[in-house]
């Protein structure tokens, strides 16, 4: 049982990282390699907002996801703006630059030390006991937390307009141009978004097992979940994300501890080899002559 | 690479083959000598320090110039670089500390191993293009690093496996100087190796390749065959640099093997610029030269001391800088700004190339 | 009355080097229909890409003259905010998003706000019945026809005070041409919008416009009432098929060569 909940908690962090990846791929096409960065500032953003607001825990909580978003907004207007047009993989590759600059800087600004900010906010991380196994509560508000966002998105991407205009550019850019959407604006959105939902996890993560630059590798290892659903699926991601981490824990409990931060990747290139746009994307055009 | 334009100097071909030949006029064979006289007279007038930067470079330059033949001129994206420095590393090691092979065996060895890793590398790129490929790359790095890291535990060599320094004949190399010439002539084999294979058949093959897959197929290019063998020899030569690499710091171990190792080649070909191997090494020395400048440039800031612990962090933050703005503002890299300049003195006092010269 | 919309001396050149369009002149009053005419080439497109917006993603750009809306210049505007002045385009393919139901398809066009967005989605179901229908299909599903009616739809949700089709015909039986054609004049009529048609088909297009211009290698060779030139002798004889023995154009040679391809 307990083997079942933990495999409930990871696959609840990977969903919740993964529809970031999703979220920025289906608008723009664009893999944001910097998502495990930006999930780590917040959860170092919380750091510093917990020290402000050391009375109210969920207000610093609060500041702090507010913070990721401005941060996701901005990653876009000062810099993913100008690689629009630009080839995909330019943008991928700066991706990748924004994501080492932003290990630097965390290290520069919070020391690289394992930080507590479960103390910073004077919470305790309780164990709770369910179904014969246990559980912390940092990771039952995450899987609370991922059913919460995957719902809203759902039902944001579905039913508000600004959902299907996201839906929309994704699918045409130059069409979604022509009916008047602005794509800057979506495309700003998407990051915005993606951020959000990073914080959330990177805030989570760090509540429930502490804060240090590793946190980078779990984002690292939830791209696979997005990419075994198929890169540009909800739905994909919450299932890619279900399989990666029964893979991991299984692996780990019967075969050996060190493959942990290999399986994922392994799933991957065999997901690569037997289905490369993933179990519910759609598959990419073949190119014209 | 020799310019594939005529001179502004009033020089002209006057048959296909001129087009081939590496260098055609005597003012670059003057070039190309004094270049490598004050290669040779370097190490004797270079502080150890010095020299240990250029050995450095040197190890960089091979590792770029094979992954320029592989992203820069065959289009085939990679970012598990480092997984390939680290097998030819492991190789050399395991071959040493199980064998006590010599060498002259470890790293033919080494380019076998690449080849062979190149080869798997490779396979997902007979499906997969752009991004997908460059994804499956990363997870195969991580899977090597792994196998890297499961032999270490092991075998018990959890802080990393210990090489003695290389030995030829009677020739013991340890010696930096020694160490610099031997690395010297590795590099400048490489990029002969890499020079004719562009001249040939094989170069106009990848650069078809790079610019249209199905056209290519349709113009009669074995397009399978020829993206597996780009990975084989780019992977073959990485594998050899990582195999000199263990030699030369007499250490392997799977920390040097990082994520951030495969991004800092990609940086050097960017940041060098793509499809020139000039860029390639004109990177190499940029990013191998870069913490040392930062250090540097640290030194000057005020409680210098303060910040000794956190160099590490600077080093990320002005590399992440710096890959950034090539992206954004030079995308042709260090080659584009040198043939700006390059351009602005043979055109003096015009300003525009006319537009059939253009460079692309 | 004054030009809703005024090309002027328009020039527009492709990657430095291909003069696509050299100094075309054309205006388009309050509800009007023009339909702009010529074969493959004649720059057509181009002057719709340049009107709306979308020279830069061809590595285009307007080297001459001015696009006047209302009075505004249009120059230097991205692509979407030339959709909220009023212009909206009807491009000639992709023009669904087919993985996107009927309604999202009309959701996703920006205009107003509240009431007024509402009346236009109303608008847009009461010119195409059969849209209503099918709400819920998703777009990607649809014929050709239907594909047509829903691009004209969401482009009437956007609010347009002047709507550019381009290549109306494009792969569609003649009864549907017909068809979409009658309701074109219907919207014109019932909402004051101005159509600028562009098109291959000279029959159907100059059977419901207004004024027409005849554009051949970048320049208008013809144009005034739609009356004036259907009867033109040139018209009937390159473009809409009658017989004639006339050789002033330059390019006779070819026009007929072609004019037996397509039969």
């Amino acid at each position: 049982m307990q083997l079942a909940i933990n495999i409930a908690v990871l696959a609840a962090i990977y969903a919740l990282i993964a529809c970031g990846y999703v979220l920025i791929y289906r608008v723009s096409r664009v893999l944001n390699l910097a998502h495990g960065e930006l999930m780590m500032l917040s959860a170092y953003l919380l750091l510093t907002t917990a020290s402000l607001f050391s009375k109210n825990p969920l207000i610093a909580i609060a500041a702090a996801i507010f913070l990721s978003l401005c941060v996701g907004v901005l990653v876009y207007l000062f810099l993913m703006r100008r690689m629009t047009g630009e080839m995909v993989l330019a943008a991928v590759l700066t991706t990748v630059a924004l994501g080492v600059l932003l290990r630097g800087l965390v290290v520069l600004v919070w020391s690289a030390q394992q930080q507590n900010p479960a103390q910073a906010l004077g919470w305790v991380n309780y164990s709770i006991p369910v179904f014969g196994g246990r559980i912390s509560a940092a990771g039952a508000a995450l899987i609370i937390t991922t059913a919460l966002v995957y719902a809203g998105l759902f039902l944001f991407l579905r039913f508000s307009r600004y959902g299907i205009r996201m839906r929309a550019a994704g699918q045409n850019p130059l069409l979604a141009a022509q009916r008047g959407i602005s794509l800057h604006a979506i495309y700003a959105l998407a990051w915005g978004l993606s951020t959000l939902t990073g914080a959330l996890a990177g805030i989570l993560i760090s509540l429930d097992s502490g804060l240090d630059s590793t946190m980078v590798l779990i984002g690292l290892k939830a791209f696979p979940a997005a990419l075994v659903g198929g890169l540009d699926s909800l739905v994909g991601a919450l299932i890619g994300s279900l399989i990666i981490a029964a893979a991991e824990v299984l692996m780990i409990y019967y075969v050996d501890a060190l493959l942990s931060d290999v399986v994922p990747f392994l799933v991957l290139i065999l997901m690569l080899v037997v289905r490369p746009w993933g179990l519910f994307g759609t598959r990419e055009e073949l190119d014209r002559v | 690479m020799s310019s594939r334009e005529p001179r502004a100097s009033g020089y002209f071909r006057s048959s296909y083959d001129q087009g081939l030949r590496l260098i055609e006029t005597r003012m670059q064979w003057t070039a190309l000598m004094l270049f490598l006289a004050a290669l040779g007279t370097f190490p004797f007038i270079a502080t150890s320090f010095q020299l240990d930067l250029a050995c450095q470079v040197f190890l960089a330059a091979i590792g770029s110039i094979a992954l320029m033949l592989l992203t820069g001129y065959a289009g085939q994206v990679s970012l598990g670089h480092a997984g390939l420095i680290a097998a030819g590393a492991f190789t050399a090691g395991i071959l040493f500390k199980e064998f006590g092979a010599a060498f002259w065996i470890t790293i033919p060895a080494a380019a076998v191993v690449g080849a062979l890793i190149g080869l798997i590398f490779g396979l997902p790129s007979l499906r997969l293009r752009g991004l997908y490929l460059a994804v499956s790359t990363l997870a195969l790095h991580f899977i090597v690093v792994y196998l890297g890291g499961e032999y270490e535990t092991k075998r018990g060599f959890s802080t990393g496996i210990m090489i003695d320094a290389p030995r030829i004949g009677d020739l013991l190399i340890r010696d930096r100087k020694i160490w610099y010439f031997v690395l010297l002539a590795f590099a400048a084999v490489s990029l002969l190796i890499s020079l004719n294979l562009l001249r040939s058949r094989t170069g106009r093959a990848w650069a078809a390749i790079r610019s249209h897959e199905t056209i290519a197929e349709a113009l009669g290019i074995g397009v399978p065959a020829h993206k597996l063998l780009a990975f084989v020899i780019s992977s073959s030569m990485t594998a050899v640099a990582g195999a000199l690499f263990a030699y030369y710091r007499g250490f392997v171990s799977v920390e040097a093997f990082s994520l951030f190792l495969s991004i800092q080649y990609v940086a050097m070909i960017i940041i060098g610029g793509m499809g020139s191997l000039l860029g390639a090494i004109l990177g190499a020395i940029f990013v191998t030269l870069l913490p040392y400048m930062i250090e540097y440039a640290v030194g000057f800031l005020p409680n210098a001391r303060s910040y000794a612990g956190m160099l590490a962090a600077f080093n990320y933050a002005a590399f992440g800088i710096v890959m950034i703005l090539f992206l954004v503002f030079e995308p042709q890299g260090l080659v584009g700004i040198w043939r700006r300049v390059q351009n602005y003195f043979l055109l003096w006092p015009f300003k525009q190339k006319p537009l059939g010269g253009s460079r692309k | 009355m004054s030009a809703l919309l005024r090309v002027e001396k328009l020039e527009v050149v492709y990657g430095r080097a291909i003069t696509a369009i050299q100094g075309i002149t054309l205006e388009a009053r309050k509800g009007e229909i023009v339909a702009v005419l010529g074969t493959n080439g004649a720059g057509k497109s181009t002057t719709l890409r340049a009107i709306s917006g979308f020279l830069g993603l061809d590595d285009a750009r307007v080297t001459e003259g001015a696009i006047h809306f209302k009075g505004k210049n249009l120059s230097n505007r991205p692509p979407y905010l030339i959709t909220k002045l009023g212009i909206v385009l009807v491009p000639e393919r992709d023009k669904v998003f087919p993985s996107l139901s009927v309604v999202e398809n009309l959701s996703a066009s920006v205009s107003g706000t509240g009431a007024d967005r509402k009346r236009l989605e109303e608008m847009a179901f009461n010119f195409f019945p059969k849209l209503a229908e099918l709400r819920g299909r998703t777009a990607g599903l649809l014929s050709g026809g239907e594909r047509q009616m829903l691009a004209l739809a969401s482009a009437i949700v956007c609010g347009p005070e002047l709507l550019l089709v381009d290549e109306l015909s494009l792969g569609l039986a003649p009864v549907v041409v017909d068809d979409l054609a009658q309701r074109l004049v219907e919207i014109r009529n019932t909402l004051g919008i101005t159509i600028l048609l562009v098109e291959q088909n000279a029959a159907v297009a100059l059977s419901i416009a207004d004024r027409g211009y005849v554009l051949e290698n970048g320049r208008v060779v013809l144009d005034g009432d739609a009356a004036r030139l259907r009867n033109h002798p040139d018209i009937q004889e390159f473009y809409l098929g009658g017989a004639g023995e006339r050789r002033s154009y330059r390019d006779v040679k070819q026009y007929r060569r072609s004019r037996r391809w397509y039969g």
